[in-house]
């Protein structure tokens, strides 16, 4: 009884929700004042950024993408504390199978092209898709590969934290000199360059490049911490 | 002008992520270091708060763009009374936990004050913006330190509440997503003022779908029922310094959140109608169910909730007396349930199961955490002379001045009910023979001095109310101008 009042509330709320978002013109251009053209405008005149979303995510709604890398940071933070106790020594991992010879050469050969392709994912960030929050989890799952296929790989908790709290206080250092050069916080304060060269756009190259490092440090550490954790 | 809004969220960063460096060198300094910051953060909010008192609302804007192109942060009377409140609770919780968690391990208590100090910034910024999707990324950021210092003890118990907290948390970001998505696709912004100016072009259906998404994915955070089921369990598992952080801050900024939304964006009459109501029936439930909790900290839990259920029947009233009475009775729930927390988690401290009957005969073991206990006790329940007497009188005058007679008569009739659960406790502490089997704990020092200093804030406000009305009528005037609160943030150039 209880459950299918429980489904009926569901599949209220479910017609509910799908009335109200099925009228929406997602995707139409209906905003009469909205902020799209002038992002638009913006990101090439102002920023010379060729990425708009780069250009959205880094500057127009930066302080939004330090919340988001605090968030991530806080998650990778919280992890561990939690599983503090339930850590492994390094040489303790168990590995239920083995992987084979194949897989250990083929991931030695991809793990250098893989990190590469991150780094130039987050370095061309303001040029083409992409850009630090990608860059990282690339860079983090050629670790993951690394890890799956040698059971004895480790990775320095102390290397991956230096990392990771380098790429944060440098984030909000630019914010702050942006806030000593131009007046406020996260403000551009380096030429912007022309579109589409590589060193263009004043800051915000810099910035997702910082947040590529520490994305990728903490996914790295939570993949490790992950797999480090004990069975009871 | 001394400083700026933007330090409030950028310097705590600064801190949190210096921490693990400055720890591998000097261990101390992950304890020092919080500490400082939220002392530098306190001065420079109350030098901000004088200015903006003699000088109208400061309005930073960040990267650069203005409003509503950009994000910016508002620092006025109401939120910046608000930002000074969490950070001096914020100051006092780390002053208690600055010995408590000696006997744990470095990494863990590293952790411990990364996650405390983001928590009390979350709140912080949840107050401080002026974006409604800056707002969702604080709550973000709560959120996470909330559920990792839930789980801080690692056991069975702990780590369900933390579960629990975290499938209601997760729930309600998709419901405040949901109510963004809703807005930006009618308004293209997300700028709080740029929504407040242009609500009345949306369309009734998406106004109320926005602002019940809203009011449910904010009032998880706020305690309002019936989503707060996770409330109880988080209290009673999460260190004490803890749950007076998440009573004293943390709900704070959820019921300023669901306000802001209620007063400043939204032009529905009905959500003030609304607001009592569900306070009424959060008042109801919370203050019932105390009434038969066996263990101290799920009763001071739902006597929590059931004051916060009073803050939104106030905010309900929707007039500024009815406003101010709101702020006041947040500044006093702040500062009382912060010091029952501390000194109800020492009086229980050795006990196993936390139950209210073993702080019987506690009164000549420990005289200072129960006579602090006490004054808690009488203050909440709004005895003259102390700091509660006020908040609860100013209330029931706003409420009889907007012709609530009802409201009045229930309000006095809860107000028994609560009076019965605190005076059981205080009347086992003092008359009651003693337990055998609980040893008495002696607070630290730390401690001790944290409960005194709340302790005497409630007896001085008891006596000299006029210390903290002044600047309560300045913040509900702030909170009640809405034409001001748009203008302000849309004419600001850089």
């Amino acid at each position: 009884m209880k459950k299918v009042i429980v489904l009926l509330l569901l599949a209220a709320f479910g017609y509910y929700l799908a009335a109200t978002f099925f009228y929406i013109d997602f995707g139409i251009s209906h905003f009469t004042n909205g902020v799209r053209d002038y992002y638009l405008a913006h990101t090439v005149n102002g920023l010379s950024v060729a990425n708009t979303v780069t250009s959205i995510v880094v500057s127009f709604r930066g302080f939004d993408t330090l919340g988001e890398v605090t968030v991530l940071f806080l998650a990778a933070s919280a992890l561990g504390s939690i599983l503090y106790k339930r850590r492994h020594k390094y040489e303790e991992r168990v590995v239920l199978f083995p992987s084979s010879r194949i897989v250990q050469a083929g991931s030695k050969l991809l793990f250098p092209a893989i990190i590469l392709l991150g780094v130039y994912v987050f370095i061309h960030g303001h040029l083409s898709p992409g850009g630090g929050f990608q860059g990282g989890t690339i860079i983090a799952t050629g670790f993951l590969l690394m890890l799956l296929a040698y059971q004895d790989y480790h990775v320095s908790h102390n290397i991956l934290s230096i990392v990771e709290s380098m790429a944060g206080i440098l984030f909000v250092t630019f914010g702050l000199l942006g806030f000593i050069g131009g007046g406020t916080f996260l403000e551009n304060f380096l030429p912007v360059g022309e579109l589409g060269d590589l060193f263009s756009g004043g800051v915000v190259p810099i910035i997702y490049i910082l947040v590529g490092f520490k994305v990728g440090a903490e996914l790295t550490g939570v993949i490790y911490t992950v797999l480090n954790e004990k069975d009871i | 002008m001394v400083g700026s809004p933007v330090l409030f969220i950028a310097i705590p960063l600064l801190a949190a992520f210096i921490i693990p460096l400055l720890g591998m060198i000097w261990k101390e300094s992950v304890r020092i270091l919080p500490g400082l910051v939220l002392v530098y953060l306190l001065t420079l909010s109350i030098n901000l708060l004088g200015y903006v008192l003699d000088n109208g609302p400061i309005i930073e804007i960040i990267a650069g763009w203005t409003p509503p192109w950009g994000i910016n942060l508002v620092f006025s009377a109401f939120s910046g009374f608000l930002v000074t409140l969490m950070l001096f609770l914020g100051l006092l919780v780390w002053i208690y936990s600055y010995r408590f968690k000696r006997n744990v391990d470095f990494e863990p208590a590293k952790k411990y004050f990364i996650l405390l100090m983001m928590l009390i910034t979350g709140s912080v910024g949840i107050v401080l913006t002026g974006d409604i999707f800056n707002q969702f990324v604080f709550i973000e950021i709560v959120g996470i330190s909330a559920y990792a210092l839930t789980a801080f003890y690692t056991g069975r118990d702990s780590a369900e509440a933390s579960f629990k907290y975290l499938i209601m948390g997760s729930l309600s970001a998709g419901f405040l997503l949901l109510a963004i998505v809703i807005l930006y696709s009618q308004l293209g912004t997300l700028n709080m003022a740029d929504i407040a100016r242009n609500i009345h072009t949306v369309k009734p259906v998406y106004k109320i779908t926005a602002l019940i998404f809203f009011i449910v994915g904010l009032g998880i955070e706020a305690e309002m029922f019936p989503l707060n089921g996770w409330a109880p369990d988080v209290y009673s598992q999460a260190p004490g310094p803890v749950g007076a952080a998440f009573a004293g801050i943390v709900v704070k900024s959820g019921v300023y959140a669901i306000i802001r939304i209620v007063y400043t964006i939204f032009d529905i009459e009905g959500a003030f109608d609304f607001l009592v109501i569900i306070g009424l029936i959060t008042l109801l439930f919370a203050e019932t169910a105390a009434i038969k909790q066996i263990r101290m900290k799920r009763m001071l839990a739902y006597s929590s909730i059931g004051q916060m259920g009073l803050v939104l029947v106030a905010f309900g009233i929707g007039t500024e007396a009815g406003v101010f009475a709101a702020l006041f009775l947040m500044f006093n729930h702040a500062i009382i349930k912060s010091l029952l927390f501390y000194a109800g988690s020492y009086l229980v401290f050795n006990s196993k199961e936390k139950y209210i009957n073993d702080v019987s005969g506690l009164g000549k073991s420990m005289p200072i955490t129960s006579f602090l206990f006490a004054l808690g006790a009488f203050a909440i329940v709004g005895l003259p002379p102390f700091a509660g007497f006020w908040s609860k009188l100013y209330f029931l005058i706003a409420a009889a001045d907007s012709g609530m007679i009802m409201i009045i008569a229930l309000i006095l009739i809860v107000s028994i009910v609560e009076i019965v659960y605190y005076f059981r406790v205080v009347n086992k502490i003092y008359f009651s023979k003693k337990e055998a089997h609980v040893v008495p704990q002696r607070p630290t020092f730390n401690a001790l001095f944290s409960m005194i200093v709340l302790g005497l804030i409630v007896i001085i406000i008891g006596f000299f109310p006029d210390l903290i009305t002044g600047i309560l009528h300045d913040a509900s005037r702030d909170l009640m101008d809405k034409t001001d609160y748009i203008n302000n943030v849309l004419s600001i150039t850089h």
